[in-house]
């Protein structure tokens, strides 16, 4: 698995990573657009994105598990909920609205 | 306010205007609950078979529900019902806000109009039958609905503008800035010279439970005050632009792209606009979200934004805010003026047309010809389906339209449940009726690779909510905020009609409502061949490969039919009526009584 130097603002060792995106509610909340974190779980993955970005807890990320006002999108496609799912080196999460409507 | 138990007969008469009262028995509110349910329903009764949807004889029928009035948020709806100049089948939409609520003090829950008047007229209508009057308007034409509001010097006012005037067929009619556009009722008020309706009553129904609708009505407040609702009140739906590039459903440039790159996208979001023209938020009468959003001073939703927008191959927010405000002035809807622009753009960069029209050209020009039907506006005015026909060349394929509605803002490619949804929909491709973006924009979806029988389920589910929330008229953006949207439904048609339904009768009067929508189109002459969707979406995949699969959905509306209980042609047959308890509603005498 690629290593590469971690950017933005948790930035500091050579790891496995996983780029985080961030559209509408999400990132108002989070006050950010993006942030790099760990690779691992889901759930360990959303627990560093809250960590990282705590303006989305509770409401968006409670204990590693996204709420039913968030959606978690691999590559921006997959809607995923299985929070053991291995999120790999190098994907991209894309958190956005669960209010699609428009 | 509850239920009157009646409706106003209008028929305009040449130089005088005709009224009646007639009653609507309570069963009907049970059986169709009010809004697009109770329209569905009187379009049944009062628009003669196979009518032109521009003859007088035409009705246009505005409804209401039980719930307005009442202090439960969201609720100052009203619904607008006719058969549509645009698609010659149902068309029904929703406005908001005060004229609504003055609507309701008529007293009566509907109003049926037919008839045609002799010139350019204001339709009053009044509590006291006697009060009801028609004023020749000539001075209004041309007038946008805002001026007309001024000028009338009444409070409460509903208006055409120049496209409805001119029969546009996808003119608006717009109220207090709030605007019903899709299907062109506005075309239908146009071709019964009516250029602005004026309301006035003090009446009020008695309400079965005022204690628990209060308490209720806190509640409701409080729990659309959350995170459910944060959305629309903190980004408005705007924000769904740069979320939908990067989803990548985003239809650009007559839906041959579904992202228009992130940067671009960003000058589209609320915060580019914001940056671009200002921002101030708006909101209903009697609503506690706070939805309306509007940049330079007009209201942007994300459907206009779209579809006035990277569809038309425009990023710069002024230049869509322009467009916006156009329509609004000139009384077009939004989503069919941009579909219809974009055809064009398209013809026009194929050679197919010789019209000086490109990707990315300012439209305000071109919606000025739209609504005033002047040059090839008078073509374009007609909507995409006509269009292809009269430019030929193949251009059928791309007229991105299903029963001749432009698509709104989510590309099928992408979306197989709203591929579906858009394909089946009584009104045409349509994201309100349906809403089954829903299903597709889920946990544990995957759009590439849909699951049949849950996404079937997931349309019909999306389908019978929208006909709940439509019905009742909820907004819709309070769904999170209602978990059970049909067991609280029903508690407040009891408290506040004292209905005595329950869950399952909210149900069962969804699935009636779909089935006689869908009888509706039957009897106007749909076949099963109308539910599909543009050739481009089978023949043209997007980068990643995505294309829609005939077979697939082909599969998906075979399923559907079935899980509606529906013949395999799409027909809903006898069996199909008395599955949902439909068959006794359709006499034309039953329920309530024929007026003028």
């Amino acid at each position: 698995m690629p290593m590469r130097a971690r950017r933005g603002r948790c930035c500091a060792v050579s790891e496995a990573l996983v780029e985080v995106e961030l559209y509408g509610l999400p990132r108002l909340y989070a006050g950010a657009s993006r942030c790099s974190v760990a690779a691992g779980s889901l759930r360990a993955v959303l627990r560093a994105v809250q960590a990282a970005l705590p303006g989305l807890g509770p409401a968006m990320i409670v204990d590693g598990a996204p709420t039913e006002h968030l959606l978690v999108a691999l590559d921006g496609r997959e809607m995923l909920v299985d929070l053991d799912a291995a999120i790999g080196d190098g994907a991209v999460l894309v958190l956005v609205s669960a209010q699609a409507g428009g | 306010m509850g239920v009157y138990g009646a409706l106003l007969r209008v028929h305009c008469a040449g130089d005088r205007v005709e009224v009646a009262r007639a009653p609507i028995e309570r069963e009907v509110f049970r059986a169709f609950i009010g809004g697009v349910g109770l329209g569905a329903y009187l379009l049944w009764r009062y628009a003669p078979p196979g009518v032109d949807p521009l003859d007088p004889a035409a009705p246009v029928i505005l409804t209401l529900s039980p719930l307005i009035g009442t202090p439960l948020t969201t609720t100052a709806k009203m619904a607008l019902i006719c058969k549509s100049p645009l698609t010659g089948r149902i068309s029904d939409g929703l406005s908001s806000s005060r004229f609504a609520l003055a609507l309701a003090r008529l007293g009566v829950d509907a109003v049926v109009i037919t008839g045609r008047f002799d010139r350019l007229s204001r339709l009053h209508l009044d509590e006291a039958l006697e009060g009801c009057r028609v004023e020749p308007c000539p001075a209004l034409a041309g007038a946008s609905p805002a001026e007309v509001a001024a000028r009338v010097g009444a409070p409460n006012v509903a208006a055409i503008g120049l496209a409805g005037e001119m029969l546009v067929r996808y003119a608006s009619l717009s109220n207090d800035g709030r605007h019903a556009g899709r299907g062109g009722i506005g075309a239908a008020l146009g071709a019964k010279r009516i250029k602005a309706i004026t309301v006035r009553g003090e009446a009020s129904a008695t309400l079965a439970d005022p204690a628990a609708v209060i308490a209720r009505a806190r509640a409701l407040a409080q729990r659309s005050s959350g995170v459910a609702t944060d959305k629309y009140r903190r980004l408005g739906t705007a924000a769904n632009l740069e979320t939908f590039d990067r989803l990548k459903i985003l239809p650009a440039l007559n839906f041959q792209q579904v992202s228009i790159g992130g940067a671009a996208a960003r000058r589209l979001s609320p915060e580019g606009m914001t940056a671009a023209a200002g921002h101030v938020r708006e909101s209903c009468a009697g609503c506690t979200i706070g939805c309306d959003h509007r940049y330079g001073g007009v209201r942007v939703e994300y459907e206009s934004l779209f579809a006035l927008g990277p569809l038309c191959g425009l990023a710069d927010p002024n230049q869509v805010i322009a467009a916006a405000a156009a329509c609004d002035r000139l009384g077009l809807d939004t989503i069919s003026a941009g579909g219809t622009l974009a055809f064009a753009m398209e013809c026009a960069e194929k050679g197919l047309v010789a019209w000086p029209l490109r990707f990315g050209d300012d439209l305000v020009p071109w919606l000025e010809a739209i609504a005033g039907r002047v040059g090839v506006g008078d073509e374009m005015a007609e909507g995409t389906r006509r269009l292809a026909a009269r430019i030929g060349g193949g251009s059928l394929r791309f007229a991105c339209q299903v029963k001749g509605m432009e698509l709104p803002g989510y590309d099928p490619r992408a979306m197989p449940a709203m591929a579906l949804g858009m394909a089946v929909q009584c009104r045409g491709a349509d994201h309100n009726r349906s809403g089954a973006y829903q299903v597709d924009l889920r946990p544990g979806v995957d759009r590439r690779r849909p699951a049949l029988e849950a996404t079937v389920a997931g349309v019909i589910a999306a389908e019978d909510q929208a006909a709940l929330l439509d019905s009742l008229i909820l907004c819709k953006f309070l769904r999170g905020a209602i978990p059970d949207p049909w067991g609280e439904g029903a508690e407040l048609l009891n408290m506040v009609a004292g209905l005595g339904v329950d869950g399952d009768d909210l149900r069962a009067a969804a699935a009636r409502i779909a089935a006689l929508r869908r009888l509706y189109n039957e009897q106007e002459g749909w076949t099963a061949a109308e539910e599909t969707l543009p050739a481009r979406f089978f023949e043209e995949p997007l980068e990643d490969g995505a294309v829609v699969s005939r077979a697939e959905l082909g599969a998906m509306i075979e399923r559907y039919y079935a899980a509606r209980g529906w013949s395999g042609e799409g027909a809903v047959g006898a069996e199909g009526l008395a599955r949902v308890g439909l068959t006794r509603w359709l006499a034309r005498d039953h329920g309530c009584a024929l007026g003028t």
